[in-house]
């Protein structure tokens, strides 16, 4: 197992993209190798090793599943930690900023904080753990996609802001806290499991499954009620719909 | 500035050079008879050398074209390249910026490009968008088919007003030609209506989409424009479609050719060739339509070849979209251009082992290949409604090989056996017919042989090497070599100047815009603009003098003369 242990340089104010940070693209790597990777601040080319203190520990081999990235610091301000990472592991024990875990199709990433939006966008496998909060459009697909997470599992453990899983077309999502407006939005599968409150969840759904722990503030009025419904030993009043869309989304509210 | 590239083996079809080991001369961005002892040499080394490619049928500019920007931005993030110190940045598959479109182009070595439909209360956006593109040379056909004025005039018989009204809607927008979209039906849409066939009478105009069809073909040739109508059929998408088509092509012999051309050029017809009834029993009929063009000397075609994955389809045929989308549940982008047309853009993914799609894959392939002469069928995907121009190269090597053909009908559903002929026709195309159906056929069929589509003298010195050698390789075989040679030019010179060498852009000049300024007696247009300025004044949501195209929206113009007056008298 190689470990890279990455420390902000400075306080980063300007954001920085950083799809560079990921175990694909440092493991078999020496600490100088991973020092010189691109990464972009704001509109200058610089480097990972301008930016973060990058220190190397143990033997990896090449392979991205025995390569763990631990990032110590205030990273709100660093873009696409992660991005389409395929395994190994990373840890973050601060805040990220947006696009988290984008289309990962495996690995685990944690987070000790909050991640900003779009964490795990367009994800595909693999596992985030966010242990404060996130932002918008957690698990969703981007601007103009038909389709957002596809596989894996999404995590928080505090509260997510609106739009989580929007289009998303499978794996699974749960916010222990609440959710903001409209959690599934056009989703075509997959799971979504809300600890907290939320409202006009799974508004053009055609599939998938969404259920609410919390309260419900406003039920959008494209649901048909079908009674209650027992899953995992609680009894939830169940719909389906969207019929706007002849979906066959099922909808449990406790 | 003056050029000589030796040792190729040329195909210029026009000249009837057929591979032979020919040198051309370039001087002042002119193909010439010689030049002088001081011309920069290009050695081809026995390469493949061609006339710059012409595309007369793309989407590649104007307001629907934004609008699939608009929709789909994720097609934007597609094929990104950052800016360099030459070109700037690439974006996009089925609708890419402004720049990716010349750049794209020039790196298959195509030189000049048509968009094929512009209405004219929106030339302006076409026009802004058409000066971003760089290197090629281009133009857009106006659409005339279902405005207002136009169905007036054929109801009234009046062929000197409608005339005066093509004359003037060509300098309005400047446009190079005729366009005619679903005619009729196209203004019908802004009713919530259509029209079902060629002999439905279109509500409140008392026309019907033939007469409008007739009239605009007898108007082209009274104007002498350098291409004919461009037709886009009424029914397309619709099952059993290609009786509709034929129909529209037999009016082609009600008129008379007014230069060697032909009289009718019938668009993309991968979407106009359906057979059966409904969705079940969909087949192809191309060889019906192949049949009546082996058969028949005033009608031009274009495959409009479907490409499997990523397309937007992007039409003035505004009811067939929406029907479109309703199918697919997918965006639907919806237009109404006043008295003019309708539009409509809705994205699609064709997929190998859906019939529809297997099918219509097949439709483009067998007109070209069962229709014996390459001048009557041109290359094109209609992009991006079949799909991306990039994918051309695909078409290429499709045409020049069985075997390609047969590796990929294993991949279809099997609809592609019963419902098609493609498996069993085993014609494969040679060099010189790709030569037509990609230059000198869309040359001649859009009447710009004087410049276009050959290497003789007096020509653009628009030309494109690739790194094939025609005399070393079997295409029928190595068709994977053929489709990564057309892919990406090792020369694209570009009126005598290098613009692509090995497949990256060195040189990015501005092309031209081609127009057509067709003159009519003066007594025709004053009264036909009486009734253009009643409309604009009852109608209109904007001012005629808002409303033409203004020359510094063309700084590179090339305007080609027609009209009923003999030039020289103006
Ligand atoms: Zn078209």
């Amino acid at each position: 197992m190689q470990t890279v242990t990455l420390k902000p340089r400075m306080e980063i104010m300007i954001s920085v993209e950083a799809e560079n940070i990921s175990p694909d693209r440092f493991a078999g790597r020496t600490e100088k190798e991973i020092q010189s990777l691109e990464v972009w601040m704001g509109n200058r080319r610089t480097t990972i090793g301008e930016l973060f203190s990058v220190k190397v520990e143990g033997e990896g081999g090449s392979a991205a599943a025995d390569t763990e990235i631990i990032m110590e610091g205030d990273f709100s301000r660093v873009k696409r930690i992660g991005e389409g990472m395929t395994a190994g592991s990373i840890m973050i024990k601060g805040n990220v900023d947006m696009h988290l875990g984008a289309k990962m199709s495996g690995g685990k990433i944690t987070v000790a904080g909050n991640a900003d939006s779009w964490a795990g966008r367009e994800m595909k496998g693999g596992e985030i753990i966010i242990e404060g909060d996130a932002g918008y459009y957690l698990g969703s697909g981007y601007r103009g996609e038909t389709c957002g997470m596809r596989g894996g599992k999404i995590t928080v453990l505090g509260n997510a802001l609106d739009f989580v899983g929007e289009h998303m077309c499978g794996g699974e999502i749960v916010v222990k806290g609440n959710a903001g407006l409209l959690p599934g939005l056009s989703n075509n599968g997959g799971k979504i499991i809300i600890g907290g409150s939320t409202s006009r969840p799974g508004s053009e759904m055609a599939k998938g499954t969404i259920i609410i722990n919390g309260a419900v503030d406003e039920m959008m009025p494209v649901y048909r009620q079908e009674g209650t419904e027992v899953v995992d030993g609680v009894t939830y009043r169940k719909y389906t719909g969207d019929v706007v869309v002849n979906g066959k989304g099922l909808l449990y509210v406790k | 500035m003056e050029l000589l590239i030796k040792n190729g083996a040329v195909y210029d079809p026009i000249n009837g050079i057929k591979g032979d080991k020919t040198d051309i001369s370039i001087k002042n961005g002119k193909i010439v008879d010689k030049v002088s002892s001081r011309a920069l040499v290009i050695d081809a080394g026995g390469r493949l050398i061609m006339p710059g490619g012409v595309d007369a049928h793309s989407h590649i500019a104007g307001a629907k074209v934004n609008v699939g920007r608009v929709m789909r931005p994720e097609d934007t993030r597609a094929g990104i390249i950052p800016r360099t110190k030459i070109t700037r940045p690439y974006t996009g598959y089925t609708v890419p910026n402004v720049y990716a479109i010349g750049y794209r182009y020039a790196q298959m070595g195509y030189t000049t490009v048509f968009e094929a439909a512009q209405a004219i209360m929106k030339a302006r956006h076409t026009h802004e968008e058409l000066e971003e593109i760089p290197i090629i040379d281009k133009g857009a056909l106006t659409l005339f088919g279902s405005n207002w004025p136009t169905m007036d005039y054929v109801r009234e018989k009046d062929m000197d007003k409608l005339a005066a009204y093509v004359a003037w809607g060509l300098l309005a927008s400047r446009g190079f030609g005729i366009k005619a979209v679903n005619p009729g039906g196209g203004e019908m849409w802004g009713f919530g209506k259509n029209v079902s066939g060629l002999d439905d009478v279109v509500p409140n105009f008392d026309v019907t989409p033939a007469q409008i069809i007739v009239s605009l073909m007898k108007v082209n040739e009274m104007l002498g424009l350098p291409h004919s109508v461009h037709l886009h059929c009424n029914n397309l998408g619709k099952p059993g479609n290609y009786k509709t088509t034929l129909a529209s092509m037999e009016l082609a012999k009600q008129v008379k050719p007014s230069k060697d051309r032909q009289v009718m050029h019938v668009t993309h017809l991968t979407f106009n060739s359906w057979g059966g009834t409904n969705w079940g029993d969909f087949e192809s009929k191309a060889d019906e339509i192949a049949n009546f063009l082996n058969n028949s000397e005033n009608v031009t075609t274009d495959m409009g070849q479907l490409i499997f994955g990523s397309a937007t389809t992007m039409t003035a045929d505004g009811p067939v979209q929406y029907a479109n989308a309703k199918l697919l549940h997918a965006k639907w982008g919806n237009g109404d251009v006043e008295l003019e047309d309708a539009s409509g853009v809705v994205p699609i993914f064709y997929v190998k082992q859906i019939s529809i799609h297997a099918i219509m894959w097949a439709m483009g392939l067998e007109l070209a290949l069962l229709t014996k002469d390459p001048y009557k069928v041109l290359l094109t995907t209609d992009h991006p409604n079949g799909g991306p121009f990039v994918n051309y190269p695909e078409v290429i090597a499709l045409l020049m090989s069985n075997k390609k053909r047969q590796e990929e009908i294993k991949t279809l559903n099997e609809a592609v056996h019963k419902r098609t002929r493609i498996p069993g026709i085993e014609r494969e195309l040679d060099f010189n017919d790709i030569a037509i159906m990609t230059r000198a056929g869309s040359a001649k069929v859009l009447g710009l042989l004087d410049t276009k589509g050959h290497l003789g003298a007096g020509a653009d010195a628009d030309i494109a090497i690739y790194d094939i050698k025609p005399d070393q390789i079997d295409p029928s075989v190595e068709h994977a070599k053929i489709k990564s040679a057309f892919s990406s030019a090792a020369y694209t010179i570009k009126g005598g100047e290098v613009v692509v060498k090995d497949g990256q852009i060195v040189a990015t000049p501005a092309g031209r815009t081609f127009w057509v300024d067709a003159s009519v007696p003066d007594q025709h247009t004053d009264i036909m603009m009486k009734d253009i300025r009643m409309k604009f004044k009852n109608y209109y949501s904007i001012n005629l003098a808002n409303y033409m195209v203004e020359d510094a929206y063309v700084t590179h113009p090339n305007v080609v003369r027609a009209g009923v007056i003999p030039v020289t008298a103006r």
